[in-house]
């Protein structure tokens, strides 16, 4: 009889508590399979980066790429014309800024660090807080920001339709009609999307080319995808899961901390969450963290050694790492083995004023 | 000089007998692309990243539902085996040889958000031969072949506070894992101990159902019902209940980082009459006399930069039932085990440790207090994406017995590598 008793509780366990598994997501639903990306599949082995895919709204030509350029690099885009996208999102500094955070017109500070635009064809979601899901999208975003570039997409496109060569090249990229915010972004995203680092010492060493690492660096790639743990969130070709997370960076403010990811879901698992950014070029971009906060990609590997900071709501990927003096100084030779060798990409150079549309 | 090689052989077979195949997962390392260093200190033992990954039913930490199933990611197929020589030395002579030592097929992942299995299977190897009739012969493990682990996890059926894991597995109320240790022939002595007649086996594998969960900051518990009777069906009307409860301080899980501490107990039933009256068409018996016994005890796991420390101790009492030395009286013991590893190299490419186990049973059963002194030694082969090959070098010196102990030495050399 109790044998019957054990058995009949064994299988009611069985049975809640699959159908509790089952139903405790219920948004885990098949998604169509155009929606399935690599994202969505998990992580992924590190190599070289694949081509970079259009969306099929805005596909790539040189005309639109080169007016995309112009306009990267225009600063009449922001209210007083003293902002372009580029002086945040500045080549010559891995297509970020000095930082710690990012001036903007009339030398407002913002809260964040500028996120490079090289690779961010790459990532599913833009900006920290990835509350654009396109690199279109996003690139409306700053124009209208108070603190960025000020401006009104009004304003903005008003100031753009009175420049002769601006219609000529718009009316060539999109045909006739008047010119759209629309547009303006559909342009830079080309450009953007051509602003890709395939080219690296790593991306050598994983196509064959053994020498193309030095033993430090090795080491530092071995530790990467090991015991330092990077790759739990550094993985792929874009060295980025593209997803957010609470790392207990110290809030500047701590009466008014800045709450990441969870501004755009409401998700309290997503408070003080924010994307991981690529670590390709890294070590062109100092300091480190959505703040700014680490100086040197040596006190950001201290900062993960640690576990990272202190947060209630801490990634439980956040372990402290037991790193040695030699695996930190191999980490950062492997880091500095991901910047990139693409002239293409790292020479380009802003359009000189004299050389824009009138 | 025959009986002496027959019974060198025979202590080193036992050896194996006790050895654990131990777990290593690269199925996992090729779903992930990771180094096996990502869930391992080095393989097979787990550091903190691998035991929130085991926690979380196999799944990233925190990132439940986000990464490939079985049919998205493809065969989780792995193997692990490991093969060498070994020298053993007793008190009548020496004998050495090469043997395969272990072979794991395993396989394990996610089927569905919050759902996951694990699965190993340890064939026969040759070890002894087939045609072996020596000691023990017929009774010995290492022989057979078994299902060492087949069970599914419903992992976040409350986020983080309550998983379940059904079927086969390796229970929670060992704290210190003899599945995830460096160590391939020496087991923890006090896990495979068996001093009555109760044959409960403390580092079986065990069938039925575990509730695990955590609650910050750093507690954990794990809660059990299962047949107590290893691989086989349940021999008597009782089924077994255990607990763990365990607190890290720090950051970390213990494993690699955070200072562990914890307690757990066993609670079960074996029949005292090897008669049994009652057997269903499954092989459950309803035993006959049946009588209690338990298990109680704690473990420490500390740690500093590559060092950890781990300690384990428990005390075992078998009702007087089980007791042949002294029926009047419950069968009392005490065992454990001390173990420093440190790891060393980049990436952990170089890992030491040192160990004892001790058992101390009841003074009037002397006969069987267990002293064993081990070491090794492994250095692991790779690359950036997998170090999955150690050499291993591994020396025990044990004493059997408080009167004129019984001495023995067994030192191998081997190769550990899995795919």
């Amino acid at each position: 009889m109790r044998y019957k008793s054990y058995l009949l509780i064994l299988c009611a366990c069985l049975l809640v508590a699959g159908s509790i598994a089952m139903s405790a997501s219920p948004d885990q639903e098949t998604p169509p399979i155009t929606q399935v990306n690599v994202q969505v599949l998990g992580p992924q082995r590190l190599g070289p980066l694949p081509p970079v895919i259009a969306p099929p709204g805005n596909p790539q030509s040189s005309a639109k790429i080169h007016l995309g350029k112009e306009l990267y690099f225009d600063t009449r885009l922001s209210a007083d014309g003293t902002i372009s996208c580029a002086t945040c999102h500045n080549p010559a500094l891995g297509w970020s800024d000095a930082g710690p955070t990012s001036a903007g017109i009339r030398g407002q500070l913002g809260g964040r660090r500028s996120p490079p635009v090289s690779n961010a064809a790459y990532a599913p979601l833009q900006f920290w807080d990835g509350r654009s899901p396109s690199l279109e999208d996003q690139a409306k975003g700053p124009i209208q920001n108070p603190i960025e570039m000020g401006n009104t997409h009004q304003a903005m496109i008003q100031t753009i339709d009175a420049i002769s060569g601006y219609i000529e090249e718009f009316r060539e990229v999109f045909g006739e009609g008047p010119i759209t915010v629309d547009q303006v972004a559909d342009a830079i995203a080309a450009f953007e999307r051509t602003v890709v680092t395939t080219d690296s010492k790593f991306d050598r060493y994983a196509r064959g080319d053994h020498q193309a690492l030095t033993p430090l660096e090795r080491r530092g790639l071995e530790v990467f995808n090991g015991k330092g743990h990077c790759t739990s969130c550094h993985w792929g070709p874009y060295f980025s899961d593209g997803r957010f997370h609470n790392l207990g960076v110290p809030a500047k403010d701590p009466k008014n901390p800045d709450r990441g990811r969870y501004d755009v879901t409401k998700d309290p698992r997503d408070m003080g969450a924010f994307k991981t950014p690529t670590v390709r070029d890294a070590a062109r971009r100092p300091p480190y963290l959505h703040d700014g906060s680490e100086k040197t990609l040596e006190s950001l590997i201290d900062f993960y050694d640690r576990g990272g900071g202190k947060d209630p709501n801490l990634d439980p990927l956040m372990v402290p790492l037991g790193l040695t003096k030699n695996e930190k100084s191999a980490l950062v030779a492997f880091i500095k083995a991901l910047d990139s060798l693409n002239p293409e990409v790292a020479d380009v150079k802003p359009i000189a004023p004299g050389d824009y549309h009138k | 000089m025959k009986k002496t090689l027959t019974l060198a052989f025979g202590l080193v077979i036992s050896l194996l007998a006790l050895s654990q195949a131990a777990l290593a997962i690269p199925a996992f390392a090729r779903k992930y692309g990771y180094n096996c260093n990502m869930c391992h200190v080095a393989f097979p033992k787990l550091n903190d990243w691998g035991q929130r990954f085991r926690d979380n039913g196999y799944q990233t930490p925190g990132q439940a539902g986000l990464e490939r199933t079985v049919f998205e990611a493809g065969i989780p197929l792995a193997f692990r085996t490991n093969a060498g020589y070994s020298v053993y030395h007793g008190e009548e002579g020496t004998t050495s040889g090469f043997h395969l030592y272990n072979l794991d097929l395993l396989a394990a992942g996610v089927l569905h958000k919050n759902i996951s299995f694990l699965f190993v299977y340890t064939p026969r190897v040759d070890e002894p031969a087939a045609d072996f009739t020596g000691p023990g012969d017929g009774d010995n493990p290492a022989q057979l072949a078994a299902i060492e682990s087949a069970n599914i996890v419903f992992s976040n059926i409350v986020r983080d506070k309550l998983n379940l894991r059904v079927g086969r597995f390796e229970p929670g109320f060992q704290l210190l894992s003899s599945k995830r240790n460096y160590y391939i022939l020496q087991p923890f002595e006090s896990y495979g101990f068996v001093g009555s007649r109760n044959g409960f086996d403390f580092s079986a594998n065990h069938i039925g159902v575990e509730a695990t969960g955590r609650f910050k900051p750093g507690l954990k518990y794990a809660l059990g019902f299962i047949n107590g009777s290893g691989a086989n069906p349940d021999n008597n009307r009782f089924g077994d209940l255990y607990f763990a409860l365990s607190k890290t301080f720090g950051r970390g899980e213990g494993q690699s980082a955070g200072q562990r501490f914890g307690v757990f107990g066993y609670f079960g039933w074996q029949p005292a009459d090897p008669g049994a009256p009652i057997v269903s068409p499954l092989g459950d018996a309803a035993g006959q006399s049946n009588k209690n016994f338990y298990r109680l005890g704690g473990d420490v796991s500390l740690n500093w930069k590559t060092l950890n420390l781990q300690a384990m101790a428990f005390r075992g009492v078998d009702d007087a039932a089980f007791n042949d030395i002294d029926p009047a009286e419950d069968y009392e013991f005490w065992g454990g085990v001390v173990q420093l590893d440190w790891a060393a190299m980049a990436n952990n490419r170089l890992v030491g440790s040192v160990m004892y186990n001790w058992v101390r049973p009841p003074s009037a059963g002397s006969m069987g207090k267990i002293d064993a002194y081990s070491a090794l030694a492994r250095y692991y082969l790779g690359s950036w994406s997998a170090v999955n090959v150690a050499l291993h070098a591994e020396y025990t010196h044990r004493l059997v017995g408080s009167v004129l102990p019984f001495k023995e030495d067994l030192f191998t050399l081997l190769l550990d590598f899995d795919f």
